[in-house]
């Protein structure tokens, strides 16, 4: 048999984009199936008719914060319809120059609606921080029947079967729910239980969902604690939940702690964040009690120990600090796959090229 | 052509991530999930394409596959490439599904008889004849030879690459290989058409 004559091997037949997304759409529904039945054991069949036939409540939240100020970056930046669904453990994603907080047991989609940029909250919470929209399309927030289109700002929504409720740090949002409107402005709050009715979240009353100002942090942390964390630090252990009581004052160190039964209107405290917001707002005018504020952060197991460490990372490089590469291998060897792992590298690629 | 989306680079740098997506997509990070799910869908593709002959009944072969590689992602440690990995997980599930229930032979009505005009297209029909009776020879066989006669020979693999992708012995390996093309060339005996793509393909083995 010539050259010519041979036939090879059976060509592999491609498969069709149609059965791709078919093949897809089944792993991801079993793979959720599957986490549904570890999150959710005791959920009865009744109550799922219930779900089926009730229409699904909704709330949404807008708001407009300036982060200028806030220098994390986000790593995972969904341009394209996804599904995110958070299991044990709380994540975080980027959509559309905007930054979302999922908590645990959370679910998602993200898509791209006549333009904007559309999130649907399936359920659980999740804190919103939409970049100042400007000449950009409006960000869209749905929740079972509420609607909300965002400006720019940071809130926090939370859906918990029927009970929607949104919680304003930054910024102003209009919620729209079963053909009313109402505005919810900074330190207020709006549950579907009392639609008509808009809440202040005072300082003593952290559980409504705004973080209370905390201690300024004045210890500055020694640079070797941070390179073992201790297995206390490993936030967000598969499996694992934090510890801190809920409506207890919150240990620093520990996790705001996911209520299994979440009402979805008691928004978790997190004086972190406000701290972190507080540094970042310093850090102009004392970027030395900054970084030393930061490094504080870095000491427990807060969600904020990822973003404060880079922050100290970056001031440290920003103001030629001896201990900016180190923060930075530090920051890659604690958070190797962090929301600023990627600017984390870079900033240590560059730092590198121009040691002597 | 390999689609081995870690060819070209650097070993340490393809394990290095290897690791972290699979840590990523271990813990339940969706968008990690589906990059590796773009990522090895062509392995894993090759890999049952060639062991079931056609893609007639791939897609729950391929969901099922899928499923288990994110089951079972906790457990990689790198030992292997993804890919690598990834197929040998395809390939057990393929030989649990055939173990159970024979696939039916490549439809015959896939075979298009009135294109025989143009020598790419008569090339073209010729392949798809051999490639039905070669499976529906294959069909007849022990699933383990089959997967390692499909592997080995058809998409040439080397012996020691079939071993590790099944998990077994190059013996075994080459044991399963030989029994089955003894029991493919009995059955050849009959037909001109497997007969002489079988050698065809034996003078491709690796």
């Amino acid at each position: 048999m010539t050259d010519d004559e041979r036939l090879g091997p059976p060509p592999i037949e491609p498969l069709s984009d149609a059965a791709w997304s078919r093949i897809e759409r089944g792993v991801w529904s079993q793979l959720d199936a599957a986490g549904d039945s570890r999150s959710e054991p005791k959920v009865q069949a009744s109550r799922r008719w219930w779900l089926v036939a009730v229409p699904l409540a909704a709330a949404a939240t807008i708001a407009v914060i300036a982060f200028g100020t806030r220098t994390t970056t986000t790593t995972q930046v969904a341009e394209e319809p996804s599904r995110v669904v958070s299991g044990s453990a709380p994540s975080s994603v980027s959509f559309s120059e905007s930054h979302i907080e999922l908590d645990a047991d959370t679910a998602l989609v993200m898509n791209h609606e006549a333009g904007h940029p559309v999130a649907l909250l399936e359920r659980g919470a999740a804190w919103f921080t939409v970049a100042p929209r400007l000449s950009r399309p409006e960000f869209i927030v749905r929740a079972g029947d509420a609607t909300v289109r965002v400006v720019g700002t940071r809130f926090r929504v939370a859906r918990s079967d029927e009970r929607i409720s949104v919680a304003v740090e930054h910024g102003v949002v209009d919620v729209q729910f079963r053909g009313r409107m109402a505005a919810v402005g900074v330190n207020q709050r709006w549950s579907s239980e009392s639609p008509g009715q808009i809440a202040t979240i005072t300082s003593t009353a952290p559980q409504a969902g705004i973080p209370a100002p905390s201690e300024p942090a004045t210890n500055a942390l020694d640079i070797t604690e941070l390179e073992t964390p201790s297995p206390a630090s490993q936030a967000h252990r598969p499996g694992t939940r934090p510890t801190a009581k809920p409506g207890s004052k919150l240990d620093t160190r520990t996790e705001p702690k996911p209520d299994p039964a979440h009402t979805g209107d008691q928004a978790p405290v997190d004086r972190d964040r406000a701290e972190y917001d507080r540094l970042a707002a310093l850090e102009p005018h004392d970027p030395d009690a900054a970084l030393a504020g930061y490094l504080a952060l870095v000491r427990g197991t807060s969600r904020w120990a990822d973003p404060a460490l880079f922050a100290a990372a970056r001031l440290a490089v920003d103001r030629h600090d001896r201990r900016a590469e180190t923060l930075l291998e530090i920051y890659l060897q604690r958070f190797p796959s962090g929301a600023n792992a990627t600017d984390a590298k870079q900033l240590l690629t560059r730092l590198k090229a121009d040691s002597p | 052509m390999s689609t081995d989306p870690s060819v070209g680079v650097p070993e340490s740098a393809a394990r290095a991530h290897d690791l972290e997506l699979a840590r990523r997509a271990a813990s339940g990070e969706r968008s990690a999930q589906r990059a590796l799910f773009l990522e090895q869908r062509p392995n894993v593709h090759r890999a049952l394409f060639r062991i079931l002959g056609s893609n007639r009944e791939i897609e729950d072969l391929l969901q099922d596959a899928f499923i288990e590689i994110f089951r079972a992602l906790p457990s990689f440690r790198g030992d292997s490439k993804l890919s690598r990995w990834c197929q040998t997980i395809a390939i057990r599930n393929a030989y649990l599904a055939i173990s159970r229930r024979r696939p039916p032979a490549v439809d015959l009505a896939l075979v298009e008889d009135g294109l025989a005009s143009g020598a790419d297209v008569r090339r073209h029909v010729q392949v798809r004849e051999a490639t039905r009776r070669l499976y529906a020879a294959l069909d007849q066989i022990e699933p383990k030879q089959r997967i390692a006669f499909a592997l080995a020979v058809i998409d040439g693999k080397s012996l020691a690459e079939v071993a590790e992708l099944t998990e077994t012995s190059m013996f075994a390996i080459k044991t399963r290989v030989w029994r089955a093309r003894r029991e493919l060339m009995r059955r050849a005996s009959k037909d001109a058409v497997l007969s002489a793509y079988l050698q065809e393909l034996e003078g491709g083995e690796s």
